[in-house]
């Protein structure tokens, strides 16, 4: 009888141990890779871009794993420090440069070269090679989608308060006059201006031939003339009465102002408008799109610019099923691949030709969103603001910004912001 | 006691006894004091990404204390510990005091005041936030002001101190109570019979009696305080203009270590809101001995 518990816990020790051990090997004899991304809303895109490839490839199964965004990085970084990362996952602007240029990544330049050495420039803008590149050049993540920030306005209420619709013409000056028309006739709020970069004030310092990073990504330029206006211009808008304040916006986001009819117009990224279509069906009709409006007087250009980022797919270098996962990603990168994504709907293609296919899905609504803005401003789109040490002075940039929200002198708070980048150029 | 002197049985016991506790001591060690020594070590070094650490000396220590944000945070940190600790232990007793009392449905009411404890912090922050929305909030409607409680400086740690009071004083008080039904009635009666009032027996018996209680009570619900982060982080965006009014020394540490990445001088946070708990408890075990009654 003594020995009962011995064999009780010895067979506890071997059931804990091939647990551990256990998960390697797979029961079916297939190759399972596993797909990491964030968003919920692109789930069902991928999992169709993988089912094409697996009907071509029926030993190897492909699972999509949702981590939402807030976690995403903090998990990824975990598992790269513990060689422990998805075969596949999506890759970020912000942080490629940080990945990349630790060697995390494996390098994709040759992803292609069998096929055709410059694969990448014939079908890839050259913005999206540029997100999709690390620091030395190489390209380290097989473009995924391209984005770009649009104008959102509410149609009944420009009725309401008889003004034309926004077009391609539109400067800022009309949206200010808009803005003020609309508050005066129908009481609801104009353009709806918050704390925010890529879906704010970014766009307005290139519209103003302003620049965040020098065209070398070296040196800030915050306190550059043109983007200091700008930056004033974008912050004063709140001095309006048209516009709510930053603490309205710390509370409701303009998303969620709009789209519950208590303001009329905001910069939105074109990645969430067709959620945005799904998520308030009673809206659908009332609302669409226009490029954003230009700068009137720039300092230079021609008023126009968006910003544009975009998505790549990647892998460890380190990874277990290199070779395999490489040619997952020549076909997530290829034709075929890219296709399937934009008809899903669950982005705009990177691949060159085909950022069409993304219309697809909004051809299921009753109304047909203005999606071809989003095509056209491709053309003036300015890259997604980045360079390696960014990671490190964005939080503190930043916090500046909520001081001058806040009411502290603007000049003296650019100079800070330009301070705190800078001090990072030659340190790094 | 001389080892070898132990018989065979009692030295199976011994072995048996160190395999029982080998789990939790295990566990501790590696889920606990060894990465307080790896914290203690990233603490001296600069992080240069995944997991390469630097050693830099004493350089976080110094810009730490050189940061005016730093110090903010820890202020508002001791801020939170005095709005919420007294108060919810003061709130709890009185709580445990009227579900020990002979009331009505009182099995219902020990659920209600313990339902927050079940429900996650985050969903619990989710809710506060739309109660406390300047715009919709039905807190505002109800008090027929505009106040913007989340996003003004003065009024923002207050909010969070409600949230972290509701949520607390449930549990608190179930502990309180327990302690509470261990008082024997026979003192009450006896007291009673020599003239006492209710107030009397509350100062002289019910307080002294449940102090062992109220003591372990006020320790973990400071050190709570001390550490709050997850209520922040739920209720207070990274946009909010009262961030640096309300941000505690734990959500400090959470954005200089996973949003700027400089896990070293996060480290250093750590280290000093250790030292900082660890010197409030060894005050509060010296302080013990004046207030808290072991015995009758």
């Amino acid at each position: 009888m003594r020995k009962l518990p011995r064999m009780i816990a010895a067979a506890l020790l071997l059931a804990l141990l091939l647990s551990v051990t256990g998960c390697g090997g797979s029961a079916d004899g297939k190759t399972h890779l596993t797909f990491q991304i964030w968003d919920v809303n692109q789930r069902d895109g991928m999992q169709a871009m993988c089912d094409a490839y697996t009907a071509q490839h029926p030993d190897v199964v492909i699972d999509v794993q949702v981590t939402s965004w807030s976690e995403y990085w903090t998990k990824l970084e975990a598992a790269a420090e513990s060689n422990t990362m998805p075969d596949i996952y999506w890759m970020h602007t912000d942080q490629i440069l940080y990945y990349a240029d630790f060697g995390i990544l494996a390098d994709l330049t040759d992803l292609y070269a069998d096929e055709d050495p410059d694969y990448y420039s014939n079908h890839f803008s050259d913005v999206s090679i540029a997100n999709a590149s690390g620091s030395d050049g190489h390209i380290y993540g097989v473009p995924k989608d391209k984005d770009n920030v649009v104008l959102v306005y509410n149609k009944e209420m420009f009725d309401a308060a008889g003004v034309a619709y926004p077009d391609e013409n539109w400067t800022w000056d009309d949206m200010m006059a808009a803005s003020q028309q609309v508050y005066d006739k129908t009481g609801k709020y104009g353009y709806m201006a918050y704390n925010d970069e890529q879906l704010g004030y970014w766009n307005f310092v290139y519209q103003n031939g302003g620049y965040i990073l020098d065209e070398n990504n070296v040196y800030a330029g915050y306190t550059n003339p043109a983007t200091a206006d700008a930056i004033k211009f974008y912050v004063d808008i709140q001095k309006n009465d048209w516009c709510p304040d930053q603490t309205y916006f710390t509370e409701t986001s303009p998303g969620t102002a709009f789209f519950s009819e208590v303001g009329c117009m905001f910069l939105e990224g074109s990645w969430n408008l067709l959620s945005e279509m799904q998520n308030y069906p009673e809206m659908v009709g009332k609302w669409d799109i226009a490029p954003l409006p230009k700068c009137p007087n720039p300092a230079s250009g021609d008023g126009r610019g968006t910003i544009s980022n975009g998505l790549c797919y990647s892998t460890a270098a380190k990874g277990k099923n290199l070779e395999l996962v490489k040619d997952v990603l020549r076909f997530f990168g290829g034709e075929e691949g890219q296709r399937i994504q934009g008809e899903s709907g669950a982005a705009i293609p990177a691949y060159l030709g085909l950022e069409d296919t993304w219309t697809t899905s909004f051809k299921s609504f009753d109304y047909l969103l203005d999606v071809d803005v989003c095509y056209d401003q491709f053309d003036y789109a300015v890259k997604y603001i980045n360079n390696a040490t960014r990671r490190k002075w964005k939080p503190t940039v930043a916090d500046e910004m909520v001081k001058v929200y806040k009411g502290a002198d603007i000049d003296s708070s650019l100079a800070r912001m330009q301070e705190i980048a800078d001090s990072y150029v030659t340190t790094e | 006691m001389n080892k070898t002197k132990l018989s065979a049985a009692a030295r199976r016991e011994e072995n048996w006894g160190w395999i029982m506790v080998a789990p939790t001591i295990i566990g501790l060690v590696v889920l606990n004091l060894w990465p307080f020594v790896q914290t203690l070590y990233a603490s001296f070094c600069e992080h240069l990404g995944f997991g390469h650490y630097k050693f830099i000396g004493l350089k976080n220590y110094v810009d730490m204390f050189a940061n005016a944000e730093f110090w903010k945070a820890t202020w508002n940190t001791i801020y939170f510990c005095i709005l919420t600790v007294p108060v919810g232990i003061v709130l709890a007793l009185f709580v445990a005091m009227l579900l020990n009392a002979k009331v009505k449905f009182k099995g219902g009411f020990r659920t209600i005041f313990f339902l927050p404890l079940v429900c996650a912090p985050a969903a619990v922050a989710m809710v506060w936030r739309w109660i406390f929305n300047g715009e919709y909030g039905i807190l505002n409607q109800m008090l027929g002001q505009k106040i913007q409680w989340i996003t003004d400086p003065k009024t923002a740690v207050i909010a969070v101190a409600i949230v972290s009071v509701w949520s607390s004083v449930g549990y608190d008080a179930v502990l309180l109570l327990a302690g509470l039904q261990n008082i024997p009635k026979t003192l009450y009666e006896a007291n009673s019979i020599d003239g006492a009032g209710k107030v009397r027996q509350f100062f002289t018996i019910t307080l002294p009696m449940v102090s062992p209680t109220m003591f372990s009570v006020l320790i973990m619900r400071l050190m709570a305080s001390m550490k709050v982060y997850d209520l922040i982080y739920m209720m207070c965006d990274e946009t909010n203009p009262a961030l640096v009014d309300m941000q505690s020394l734990m959500y400090l540490f959470y954005r200089s270590s996973f949003i700027s990445g400089s896990r070293g001088y996060g480290s250093a946070i750590v280290i000093w809101t250790v030292s900082l708990i660890l010197l409030v408890t060894l005050v509060q075990f010296w302080g013990q001995k004046k207030w808290v009654t072991y015995d009758i």
